[in-house]
This record gives C-alpha cells, sequence and structure tokens, in this order.
C-alpha cells in the first residue's frame, strides 16, 4: 500500500515537477558557466523576447497535440503571416488593424482548412500537415513573386520591442498574456476539457455524443491563428518580410511542447508545460551561444531534445500508469 | 514455419482492387495524355531526362517503402541523403574514391541501424524520432558547412548524367534495384515477416517473428537507400549543396503513398512505389514543359501531398 502510495507520489511529481527541474538545471548550468549573463534579469527578459515567437505558435499546437493531433505547417503560416501583414501594411500606420486582421485570417483559414481535412477524413495529421506547409509556402511565394513586398507600418515595432521600465520586453508581456488566454481556454472552457477527452479516448468522445469534428476543426483553426500571432510577433521583433521568416521554426514549437510534457499520443500536458518549455528551448539556445558552439548546433539541440523528451516521458507513463 | 504456410503467395494480388491498380492506371493516362498533346513530351531527350530525374527519389522511394510497410516511417531521409552529398563532395578530392563510398554506405546504415534501435528499444514513435533525427542530421550538415564545397567524383557524375543506348544509367540502377527490392518484399521470408510486423506488430510477435529485428533492418535498408540517394544526387549537382536533400523525404513519402501502399503498415510494394516515383516526375516534367513558375509547382506539390493522403 505505502510502496503503492509513494509510486503515485514519485508519478504526481515527476509529471508536474519534471520539466521545472529541468528548467532550473539548465539555468543553473547557464549560471555556473556565464554568471554576468544569466544572473542579470535583463538578458533572461531578453532570452524570453527571443523565444516569444515560438512559444505564441506553442500555444496553439498544445492544444491540437492534447487532442491527438499535430501540426507542422506552422512554420509555413508564420512565413505567410509575415509576407501577408508587410504587404497589407505597406509602411503606413492606418493599414495597421487591417493588416493585422488579415494576417489573423489567413492563419485560421489554413488552420481551418487542416481541422476540415483531418476531421472529415481519418489521414495521419503529421504528414497531412506536413503537405499543408509546403502548399502554404509554395502559395506564399506566388504571392510575392519570391522576393519580400512591403514594409512594417510605423510604429508596429517600435511598441513591441519597447520595454516597460527599460526591463520588461512588451513581447514578453504578449506572450505571457496570450499564454493566459490559452490556459483559460484549455481549464476553463468546455472545450478545454473536451480537447482532453478527445485526446484519452476518441471512440469514447464520439459515442458520448461530443461534436468531434467541431471540436477538431476549432482546435486547429486556434493553432492557425495562434501561428499567424507568432508571425506577427516575428514581424515586430525582426521587421523584415521574407517567404522564409518561418522557416524551420515547426521543428522549435514541437521541440517545446514534447519537452513541456504534452506527448505526440495526445491527453497529457497542456500550456502550463509548453511555456515552460518554451523557456528551456530559449535557454538552451543561449547556452550553446554561451559555450561558443557554432549557431547550427542549435538544430543538433532542437532534435535531440525533441528526441530525448519524447523518450523520457513515454518510459514515465509506461512506467507509473 | 506456419506463418509462411499461411501467407498468400500473391498478396498483390489477391487484394488487386483500385488501390493497387489506380497508380497504373494513373501513370498510363499522364503518359497518353501528355504523349498525344505535347510533342515535346515523348522527345528521346524528355523521356531520358526524366529516367535520368528518377534517380535518387527513386531508390529513397525504395527504402522508404520498407519502413512504411513495416508500419513506421522515416523522415530523415531526406537530410541523411543531404549529408551524404556533402560529405561526398568534400572528401573525394582528398581521398581515395572506394573507402569514401564505402563510408558512406556504412554511414547511411548506421543511422538507419540507430533510428531503428531508438525506435525499437525506446518505443517512440517514428514519425517523431525521425522528425527529432532529421534536426540533428540538418544540424550536422551546416556545422560541417553552410555553403557549397569540394566536388563529385567523376564517377558518380557519370553514373547520374550519362546513358547507355539513350537510356540513363540512373534509371537503370532504379529499376535494378527496385527489383532486387521488389523481390525481396514480396517473395523472401524476410518480406512476409516485414509485412506482418507491419500489419499486426502484437500478432507478428506471438507468431515468433522478432518484430524488432525487423523493424531495425527496415530502417537499416531505408538509411543504406538514403546513402545510394545521396550519392546520385551528389553526381547530379556535382558539388556538396548543404540543402540538396531538404524535402526529399516527403517526396518519397508521397512516391509511396500514391503507389498505393497504406501509411498503416502492413502493405506495400517496391513496384508500385517507383510507378509513383515515375509519375510525379512526369507531372513535374510536364509542368516544366508548360512553363509553370517553379513557386506554383510548390503550391501543388504541396497539394498532390493533401490529395495523395487523403485518397489514401
Amino acid at each position: 500500500m505505502s510502496a503503492l502510495v509513494s509510486r503515485q507520489v514519485t508519478r504526481l511529481l515527476l509529471d508536474r515537477w519534471a520539466i521545472a527541474l529541468v528548467l532550473a538545471a539548465i539555468y543553473w548550468a547557464g549560471l555556473a558557466l556565464s554568471p554576468t549573463a544569466f544572473g542579470d534579469p535583463a538578458y533572461l527578459l531578453n532570452t524570453v523576447r527571443q523565444i516569444a515567437p515560438v512559444g505564441i505558435a506553442a500555444i496553439g499546437v498544445t492544444m491540437v497535440m492534447i487532442l491527438g493531433g499535430v501540426d507542422l505547417s506552422v512554420g509555413a503560416v508564420i512565413s505567410m503571416t509575415v509576407v501577408v501583414s508587410a504587404a497589407v501594411m505597406d509602411g503606413s500606420a492606418p493599414n495597421l488593424p487591417l493588416a493585422i486582421t488579415q494576417a489573423c485570417c489567413a492563419g485560421m483559414v489554413v488552420g481551418a482548412i487542416n481541422g476540415v481535412l483531418i476531421a472529415f477524413s481519418r489521414v495521419s495529421p503529421f504528414i497531412l500537415t506536413l503537405g499543408m506547409g509546403i502548399a502554404v509556402i509554395g502559395l506564399t511565394q506566388m504571392l510575392t513573386g519570391g522576393t519580400a513586398r512591403g514594409a512594417v507600418s510605423p510604429g508596429f515595432r517600435e511598441v513591441f520591442n519597447a520595454r516597460l521600465g527599460d526591463v520588461l520586453p512588451v513581447l514578453a508581456l504578449v506572450l505571457v498574456g496570450l499564454a493566459a488566454v490559452g490556459l483559460v481556454i484549455e481549464k476553463r472552457t468546455l472545450f478545454g476539457r473536451q480537447l482532453f477527452l478527445l485526446g484519452s479516448n476518441g471512440e469514447a468522445a464520439r459515442l458520448a455524443g461530443l461534436p468531434v469534428r467541431p471540436i477538431t476543426i476549432t482546435a486547429y483553426t486556434l493553432s492557425g491563428l495562434f501561428a499567424a500571432l507568432a508571425g506577427l510577433a516575428l514581424m515586430a521583433r525582426s521587421g523584415v518580410s521574407g517567404t522564409q521568416a518561418g522557416q524551420g521554426m515547426e521543428f522549435q514549437v514541437l521541440a517545446a511542447v514534447v519537452v513541456g510534457g504534452t506527448t505526440f499520443e495526445g491527453r497529457r500536458g497542456g500550456i502550463t508545460g509548453t511555456v515552460i518549455g518554451v523557456l528551456v528551448l530559449g535557454l538552451a539556445f543561449n547556452l550553446v551561444k554561451v559555450i561558443c558552439l557554432p549557431y547550427h548546433t542549435q538544430l543538433v539541440v532542437v532534435g535531440a531534445i525533441i528526441i530525448t523528451a519524447s523518450a523520457l516521458y513515454g518510459y514515465l507513463n509506461r512506467t507509473f500508469d | 514455419m506456419n506463418v509462411k504456410a499461411t501467407q498468400p503467395r500473391h498478396p498483390g494480388i489477391r487484394h488487386f482492387g483500385i488501390g493497387q491498380a489506380g497508380i497504373w492506371i494513373a501513370l498510363g493516362v499522364v503518359v497518353l495524355v501528355a504523349g498525344t498533346f505535347l510533342p515535346q513530351f515523348r522527345d528521346p531527350a524528355n523521356l531520358a531526362n526524366i529516367g535520368r530525374q528518377i534517380g535518387v527519389l527513386g531508390i529513397l522511394a525504395i527504402g522508404q517503402t520498407f519502413v512504411i510497410a513495416a508500419g513506421a516511417v522515416d523522415l530523415s531521409v531526406g537530410m541523411l541523403a543531404g549529408l551524404v552529398v556533402v560529405l561526398t563532395c568534400a572528401l573525394s578530392p582528398e581521398y581515395p574514391l572506394l573507402p569514401v563510398l564505402a563510408a558512406m554506405l556504412c554511414l547511411g546504415a548506421g543511422v538507419g541501424v540507430l533510428n531503428g534501435l531508438l525506435v525499437t528499444r525506446l518505443r517512440l514513435n517514428a514519425l517523431i524520432l525521425t522528425f527529432g533525427m532529421m534536426s540533428v542530421l540538418h544540424g550536422v550538415i551546416f556545422l560541417i558547412t553552410d555553403r557549397s564545397v569540394g566536388r563529385a567524383p567523376e564517377i558518380l557524375r557519370t553514373l547520374a548524367n550519362g546513358e547507355v543506348l539513350g537510356i540513363p544509367f540512373a534509371a537503370i540502377v532504379v529499376l535494378t534495384l527496385g527489383a532486387a527490392g521488389h523481390i525481396a518484399l514480396s517473395r523472401g521470408r524476410f518480406g512476409y515477416h516485414l509485412l506482418a510486423t507491419g500489419g499486426n506488430a502484437e500478432s507478428a510477435r506471438r507468431a515468433g517473428i522478432a518484430t524488432r529485428r525487423v523493424l531495425v533492418i527496415a530502417f537499416a535498408i531505408s538509411g543504406l537507400s538514403a546513402a545510394l540517394a545521396g550519392l546520385l544526387l551528389a553526381g547530379r549537382i556535382g558539388v556538396g549543396y548543404p540543402l540538396a536533400g531538404s524535402g526529399l523525404e516527403l517526396d518519397a513519402i508521397v512516391a509511396v503513398v500514391l503507389g498505393g501502399t497504406a501509411l498503416s503498415g502492413g502493405r506495400g510494394s517496391v513496384a508500385r512505389s517507383i510507378a509513383g516515383v515515375v509519375l510525379l516526375a512526369m507531372v513535374s516534367n510536364l509542368l516544366n514543359l508548360m512553363q509553370v513558375s517553379g513557386f506554383a509547382q510548390t503550391a501543388l506539390k504541396g497539394m498532390i501531398v493533401v490529395a495523395a493522403i487523403l485518397l489514401n
């Protein structure tokens, strides 16, 4: 009996706090290697600012993955949003609201198409969204002719790159705000609970009369919306329009979500874990920089994180279930 | 013993249906329509060009058929082929040819075995593992170089671009390897074990099949085919271009899916996968002949991926 209880306790601790331990360990390693950088709040907050686009997209992908799906088209949607918003902004401030609206709509349309195709067939979301990503990249290139068009509205970058009280970056606040929105959706809405049920047992959810298809479509649409917001955040950070802005970002997003404890099989995890996962990724990237490894080591780190985290959570689930 | 006896002798023929015949019909229709309406298409030089184009993807599709039929998928092959391109071109000006080629084949098989071991030992989902491996290999390529390096050895250039009696070497290589792969998958004991593993791993295991070993071998075949494809690709491009292999994994999967192989595993035919590759090459060739822009082709390619798996 006590053995059982201790197992349950260990499991709970590992489930809830494994990722926090990883974050602490990576922070401690950073502090040991570079006390000046990792001890400086401004540096850490800047890390959050840098990783904000990945984090925002990861919120939407988390919802899709809780339900047992995955969205690998986010990188392409981010590129598309950057291009569309720059083209609509065209360097003038009054166009800003229209640009943001159109970018969000474009993201939601792609997400909704993903959702409809996945809800009404039984295809592998992995391959489908990979293919959708390629189609979106092609369409984006057709739209622009392959070159960057348009320009950022004045004020857009200035506002989002500002730091409140010279310390707190606005983009970091945006990430926190959107994560809060995501958390409310996940924890406080019927839709959030339905995501978990659908991810745990799709057949049971269907038999219980849950509107499986609308839920699926909503989740993918939200993923598209968050990817579009991530694109806007990237645009605010870099200020440059380009058809390859979000290229490969789906790897980072997936790494953050998986490391945060949301498994590829669905039903487990949540946005809290993802946010910590995003921070882990951000610190890991900076650690790579601090110990002077070449930039492309990041790709190796991302891949290693995806593999290790999946293996670890899979092992924990098997051991303690 | 029993397992072998209860298998249908010709699984492909017994389950012959639209899924199996579809690819041949599609291929026939494209050839007929294009041959009738586009004189440039039936020009022997153009046909030889298509033959050269199926080389790299054809070899990748052979390996991918084994992995998909075993119920897994290998997304790391594109970047693996790219790594082989970069290494071959970087090493061959300095080192003798044979050791370089041997090292590349070992590298491919090694990464494949590693994939297989990680999937079976850590019980990882093959998609997520090979997706991670893709990122790792991408990083490794760029740690070696971020620009084109070296030069492909002469023999690979000849193999990739040359022809005999108007038939490109690349097409001969693919057809030879394809025939060997087709026989291995549809006739041999290993092929039966592989299809059984892909169909229902638990039943196959209980029937005495070493399912883990079968999966590791399938991944090794996939890695080896990626290395071979990389060598051919190096000959075709001529230099070690770091992004040479990017995106090829998806093309290979699409070709396999077009060939009617279910992504859920348990079925598969190398011949039909190669027919899928030929179809893709012809469509791309037609779009080029009709002067459709590369951007539109990218969009169309994505839509073909989506359509192919929806039909599957």
